[in-house]
């Protein structure tokens, strides 16, 4: 066994995350917790439906409204419910709420194209791709082949903080509050909209609420609060309503995903055909709001070794909100869809699905991580699909991933202080995933000090460079640099130290739990930074060093038992055991914390989130959380977080998007096998499953005997 | 999203005083109101039996009790009690999540249970005593539902833990030795989309365990 199940990681650290009391106390501010004095309130006038021309505004009486300071309608003509057509500024919340109440926008509305299945190009008018002879030669050789059609609901983020922006412009200088997954690139946006130099605006994101992808640069809402605050020389605070955050901030994009696979005699997949159809924006992709992107891509295929695979995608373009980047782009779609083939292909060859994953595993490391996930889950007890007596159905099934890991720019500062406070300082934002934690774990354990000499600070534009928190790039793009920076901090104090006690080589020192130690001599730490004659000494490393060391694929694999009601079409998801692979683990909390969260997110995609637009209008209907459902307290199964291996050698590696990713098709696939039918399409509603129930029952088997 | 055992405060809320407007159904609903209310004390000299006050359009000057101390404030009559709290007072600790009750983010204590502060008028909770995420503390020490967050990571983001918090204390005000199920379907008005429920979970276990002081 290559894993521990008490996850007790390398460097040891089981501590809290180092913000949690700023979150338990309610200190934290978020950037919609800043209202400065003479603060203007904007917001985005929205069409109201899918594709409409504006028919009538009463502008006048909005602008009549006390408190309104200016109303502004750019275009006539929305193409999505959410387009942004003008805009509306009130010297507080009430009168802007009142002003909008008054503009009374009606709309004539158009056709709008609401559905994927319906706009997509048919898949034999698509332009077949380059390789279609060699994947139609392979499924010719193919001792047996099989296809299906899978498809995947558009799902929006919900972060629970909603984009928004304050900005306080000073003449030749701003201020400015934003909720970022890039505190450098919202900074340099609104430095170009304010026409100031890069050092002149102090942007902050000390504390963001959640991104999931879609907050990338200033966007929409820094843009009019940026333009704003330097037109009325005030304070501006746009933050998005959550109506607006459904319909305008970026969403996962829905997906149809054909396939049609062969098979060689002994189970090996030979190659075949692939086409996928995404949802984009009415003008195609990545243009959620202004420095956003994402397509209507899938990454289909992928993971499993399918031989030669001719593939076609084309982006559909829908009367609905822009796709944006959502946790893991195109990848939870994607393995719902193929991990549903591999099952669909396993009961073709008359194979266990776990077999034929083992079988045609592209990942050794994974291949040894099916094998374990197998055993806790209770794989040998899984019955064959459908099979269980009563009406309550179990089933397994299992959802592999991985994730990429490269180099990335950042550096990390750290000043140590007279009395011994080690302050290390990036200028990455910590947007829930614990970056502060683990960039304050790695430069305490390396030096071998005590949390309490620790002081943390991340989430400035004006703190040592950091990397955009998207890719899954935060963590090991700065870890080696704060490694780089420890030794540097070691070094500097053992110098002290060292000329001290007299000693020539600082070598010759140890520091061990904060003591530094030789030949028989002691000084704690806090002794010896007293010993500079000055008032700190500060450190930083933008370098990999020694401590780049050689990436794990941050491979996933995920089991899941599900229970499934068949006479209500309710699925319960039991367990799930998550194996996860962050190479060099740094914090245990914070990891598990991720994965546990990671897999309830995918099953909240799996079974319940669902952007559904009118068919007529082209309006969202569920715009909101009461009606958009995402996955609470009472659907949380029990989850087996287990971090794969506890290694040294390899370094700190991705974490955030990869457990996201085996979910819906592990779950997918556990329900097929509890009920002896496959639910094609997301999310698994209990109308879905009560229909493949009986599309195989006795009644259907009558209609189709002849 | 009741949580409050039916003893709703006198009075309308948010969305009833939204929809009040409406005929009909206002008139079967504001019926409900009063006789789940039947029994109740009137919370203040300014609530009188028929439930009808008058506050000025323009804003009136109230006095709210919050995290013991009183607060003066000039509010209108639409302003929420969230709005009152973070917007006019800087506790900013409530969050504004979903803006109708389908979230948990703005949980605060009225009288010691838990109420969505965006569904509440601000002038509503004149009379009963609001604690906010800011008043859990006491003499500078974390309450014991705030320490077992701590000591169980309880939190990704942090955006709704004050939320969930808040709730978790009125929960085991109203069950002090809640278990598992208790406590799942407890918290089940709260939504945390990191999804850091395992840990809230067994934080809010670890409080009903360890005992409330």
């Amino acid at each position: 066994m290559t894993y521990r199940s008490d996850n007790h990681v390398a460097l040891e650290n089981d501590g809290p995350r180092l913000d949690i009391v700023e979150k338990v106390t309610g200190k934290a501010r978020f950037t919609t917790d800043y209202y400065l004095p003479q603060m203007l309130w904007a917001a985005y006038i929205i069409c109201d439906y899918g594709d409409a021309h504006v028919r009538k505004s009463n502008i006048g009486a909005a602008r009549a409204v006390k408190g309104v300071l200016e109303v502004q309608i750019d275009k006539q003509d929305g193409q999505y419910h959410g387009d942004r057509l003008g805009h509306i500024c009130a010297e507080s919340r009430q009168a802007l709420e009142r002003g909008l109440a008054a503009l009374d926008l009606k709309f004539r509305i158009r056709n709008p194209k609401t559905r994927l299945e319906d706009e997509r190009t048919p898949r034999d008018k698509l332009t077949p791709a380059q390789n279609d002879a060699e994947a139609q030669k392979a499924l010719k050789e193919s001792a047996l082949a099989a296809e299906a059609e899978f498809q995947t609901q558009v799902q929006t983020h919900v972060a629970l903080e909603p984009h928004g922006c304050v900005v306080d412009y000073r003449g030749d200088s701003a201020v400015a509050y934003g909720s970022t997954q890039s505190n450098i690139a919202f900074r340099n946006d609104l430095a170009r909209e304010l026409k100031l130099r890069q050092d002149q605006v102090e942007f902050h994101c000390e504390y963001v609420g959640g991104g999931f992808g879609a907050k990338f640069g200033c966007d929409s809402e820094g843009v009019l609060a940026a333009k704003l605050s330097k037109k009325y020389s005030r304070p501006c605070r746009v933050i998005r309503t959550r109506k607006q955050e459904h319909l305008d901030t970026g969403n996962r994009p829905g997906s149809i995903q054909y396939m049609r696979i062969g098979l060689s005699r002994d189970g090996k997949m030979r190659g075949g055909k692939i086409a996928t159809w995404g949802s984009v924006g009415p003008t195609g992709g990545g243009q959620a709001s202004a420095g956003g992107g994402g397509g209507g891509g899938v990454r289909n295929p992928s993971r499993y070794n399918f031989g030669a695979i001719a593939k076609v995608h084309e982006d559909v373009s829908l009367n609905g909100g822009y796709p944006r980047a959502m946790r893991a782009p195109g990848n939870p779609q994607a393995m719902f869809a193929i991990e549903l083939m591999m099952d669909h292909l396993a009961e073709k060859a008359g194979k266990d699905p776990l077999e034929f994953r083992l079988l045609n595993e592209t990942s050794d490391i994974r291949r040894e991580m099916l094998k374990v996930g197998a055993e806790l889950i209770g794989w040998s007890h899984r019955k064959p699909n459908g099979t269980t007596h009563g009406p309550i159905k179990r089933g397994l099934g299992v959802g592999v991933a991985d994730w990429g890991n490269g180099r990335g720019n950042a550096t990390i500062g750290i000043n140590v202080y007279r009395d011994g406070t080690v302050e290390v300082l990036s200028g990455a934002q910590d947007i829930g995933t614990g970056y502060r934690t683990m960039i304050g774990d790695v430069v305490r354990t390396h030096l071998g000090l005590p949390r309490e000499l620790l002081v943390v600070k991340v989430g400035r534009s004006d703190y040592p460079e950091g990397p955009a928190s998207g890719g899954s790039m935060t963590s090991r793009a700065t870890a080696p640099k704060g490694f780089m920076a420890a030794d540097l901090a070691r070094e500097g104090i053992r110098r002290l130290v060292a000329k001290e006690w007299g000693i020539q080589k600082v070598d010759d020192i140890a520091l061990e739990n904060g003591v530094f130690k030789a030949g028989g001599k002691s000084m704690d730490w806090a002794k010896a930074c007293r010993l500079m004659m000055r008032d700190r000494l500060s450190f930083s490393s933008a370098e990999d060093g020694q401590y780049w060391k050689t990436p794990t694929g941050s491979e996933a694999v995920q089991f899941a038992d599900v229970s499934v009601d068949t006479e209500t079409g309710i699925i319960r998801v039991n367990k799930v055991v998550a194996l996860q692979n962050v190479g060099l683990p740094v914090n245990r909390n914070t990891i598990e914390n991720q994965i546990c969260g990671a897999v309830i997110q995918g099953l909240s995609f799996c079974l319940f989130e669902d952007r559904i637009l009118n068919r007529q209008t082209g309006a969202m209907v569920n715009p909101n959380m009461d009606m958009y459902k995402i996955a609470g307290p009472v659907d949380v199964p029990e989850i087996v977080p287990i971090i794969w291996r506890e290694d040294r050698d390899v370094g700190v590696n991705s974490l955030g998007e990869p457990p996201v990713i085996p979910t819906p098709g592990a779950i997918a696939t556990a329900v097929a096998n509890a009920i002896g039918t496959q639910v094609r399409s997301m999310p698994l509603t209990p109308d879905k499953v009560l229909a493949a129930i009986a599309s195989v029952g006795p009644a259907a088997r009558k209609a189709k005997a002849p | 999203m009741q949580r409050d055992n039916g003893s709703k405060p006198d009075g309308v809320s948010r969305r009833q005083f939204l929809q009040g407007a409406g005929g009909a159904a206002a008139g079967s609903m504001l019926l409900g109101l009063s006789q789940s209310s039947h029994g109740e004390q009137p919370a203040t000299g300014v609530t009188a039996r028929s439930g009808v006050r008058q506050y000025a359009a323009s804003g009136s000057v109230v006095t709210l009790q919050i995290n013991g101390s009183p607060a003066q404030l000039t509010i209108t009559p639409e302003t929420t009690l969230l709005q009152a709290l973070r917007e006019l007072l800087n506790l900013t600790g409530a969050k504004e999540v979903c803006d109708r009750g389908a979230c948990g983010a703005c949980t605060v204590l009225l009288d010691g249970r838990s109420v969505n502060s965006c569904m509440m008028l601000a002038i509503d909770a004149v009379g009963h005593k609001v604690t906010t995420i800011e008043g859990l503390a006491k003499d500078g020490k974390l309450d014991p539902v705030q320490r077992a967050f701590v000591d169980h990571d309880a939190c990704q983001c942090g955006y709704c833990i004050p939320g969930f918090v808040v709730r978790s204390r009125a929960l085991l005000n109203e069950t002090p030795a809640a278990k598992s199920d208790t406590i799942r379907h407890g918290l089940s008005g709260n939504i945390c989309r990191c999804a850091a429920y395992q840990r809230i979970f067994a934080a809010v276990e670890a409080a009903a365990k360890g005992g409330l002081k």
